[in-house]
């Protein structure tokens, strides 16, 4: 198979940095290619299946390779930074997926109320509301801006329902970012971020994972919340037709609630992102 | 047109939605409230999620992901996303010709269904065999046959799912016959994924 030069410049998650130790390698799979994942001396490194050194740099608690050139730095997530959060990787799930269905199922909010019923959502509050989106041409990034959106229990710590506040931000074809509104301090955001590993076409492992402001709450209890809406997502993820994401509108039908998938569909053809689409309309 | 029987009737009951198969073709069979059955494609023309996933709230069928519902004609009525938006009419579901009749659902045909003699059910199962191999495993014919296995009278009604798949539809005369039935079944079964192998 043949990578698209775009999908070969891009950063990828291939692994939580806890997978990857001292002494052996760590073989994993990018783009339908085998990759081994080793570290030494504390530094993590990564070679292609011709044994080629890849090029790899290790944040927000993953192991992130590019397959080919990177055509620029791996994105920042400045809240990772801020004194008093707390960074919590929540494990990995494999999904048989395209990987770019994954991120757009994140960047969905109009399902909350059938999939993540009486945690993300419930009827009758189902409304979307119009909200702001736009590709930012300067960070080359899809942002989405003042959405609310009624939630009966929007984290672990949230105490009742909640209108809950998002912006989402998709910095690199197979990372979202949403930022909502934190229970604790409302000047503030929860981060929980979705790093998709691409496997192959139509399988990838989501990697979650969050820096927020909760001192109390056990990981363990973090962690199960999002392996609890993650598990509801891939009933859907594996379920629809076709497999790739169009990228042309074809045989779907979007409506002003899916401004964000639009705008990211959009962004990923501009970029020649082709790993996971359906680029000719079924 | 032939018709396909795709499930026994007693397997639907009111609203429930299920999927299948017939020639590679996937299909949301469901009944509503009422009682009526619809086939559709198995898929929401939304996001393409499979409809045989979703809910029946009386006369709808609403997709599981976004719960846009449908009504019977496959016209999409709401989209809770936005309550007040009347859908346009170009949003749809796609409808296939479905009937009930002699305690099967059949789909895909034109005019009357066949006749099926006996009434009671004994079960679906699914061999992992092309019809002719299944046809012949089992003494009955493509389509619907009537015939007697170890001396029990039984309707058998095939459906081709794929290439190496048929689902058969058993009922039978007696409702003592059923658990002798589903033996033999499963025997000529084992055979015909035998002949297949």
């Amino acid at each position: 198979m043949t990578i698209a030069p775009a999908d070969r410049a891009a950063w990828y998650p291939a692994a939580p940095s806890s997978a990857v130790t001292e002494g052996h390698a760590t073989p994993t799979v990018l783009l339908g290619e085998g990759v081994a994942l080793f570290r030494t001396d504390g530094v993590a490194a990564a070679t292609g299946a011709d044994r080629r050194a890849l090029a790899v740099t290790e944040r927000y608690d993953h192991v992130w390779v590019c397959p080919g050139t990177p055509d620029r730095a791996l994105f920042a997530i400045p809240e990772a930074a801020m004194p008093g959060r707390r960074a919590v990787p929540c494990g990995s799930i494999h999904v048989r997926c395209s990987p770019l269905r994954a991120v757009e199922n994140f960047l969905d909010i109009a399902h909350f109320p059938f999939i993540h019923t009486g945690i993300l959502g419930e009827e009758p509050h189902t409304e979307v509301n119009r909200y702001d989106v736009r590709i930012d041409d300067d960070l080359d990034e899809v942002w989405a801006r003042n959405i609310t959106f009624h939630q009966p229990q929007a984290s672990v710590s949230a105490e009742g329902a909640l209108d809950v506040r998002y912006e989402y931000r998709v910095p690199a074809p197979t990372t979202a970012i949403l930022y909502k509104t934190c229970p604790a301090r409302p000047a503030e955001w929860d981060v929980i971020a979705i790093f998709v590993q691409p496997v192959s076409e139509e399988t990838c492992i989501a990697h979650p994972w969050m820096t927020m402001f909760d001192d109390a709450t056990p990981h363990a209890d973090m962690v199960a919340f999002q392996q609890t809406i993650f598990l509801q997502d891939r009933s859907i993820l594996e379920n629809q037709i076709p497999a790739r994401l169009p990228l042309d509108p074809g045989m779907e039908v979007p409506t002003q609630a899916d401004l964000t998938s639009i705008a990211y569909r959009r962004w990923l053809k501009r970029r020649g992102h082709a790993h996971g689409a359906q680029l000719v309309a079924a | 047109m032939r018709w396909t029987a795709v499930m026994l009737a007693a397997d639907l009951p009111p609203g429930a939605a299920a999927g299948t198969t017939v020639d590679g073709t996937d299909l949301a069979v469901w009944r509503s409230a009422s009682g009526a059955v619809h086939a559709w494609t198995d898929r929401c023309p939304h996001r393409g999620m499979r409809l045989s996933h979703g809910f029946v709230r009386g006369e709808t069928l609403a997709c599981i992901y976004h719960g846009w519902r449908y009504g019977t004609d496959g016209a999409c009525r709401h989209i809770p996303a936005h309550p007040s938006l009347t859908p346009p009419k170009t949003i749809a579901a796609t409808d296939h010709a479905c009937r009930e009749a002699g305690g099967l659902i059949w789909v895909g045909g034109t005019g009357e269904p066949p006749v099926i003699e006996h009434p009671h059910p004994v079960r679906s199962l699914e061999v992992a065999a092309p019809p002719e191999a299944v046809a012949r495993a089992f003494g009955a014919a493509e389509g619907v046959r009537v015939l007697d296995l170890d001396g029990r009278a039984a309707t058998l009604a095939l459906q081709p799912v794929a290439s190496a798949a048929t689902r058969i539809h058993a009922l039978c005369a007696r409702p003592d016959d059923r658990l002798a039935l589903s033996r033999a079944l499963d025997a000529r079964r084992a055979r015909a994924e035998g002949d297949a192998a």
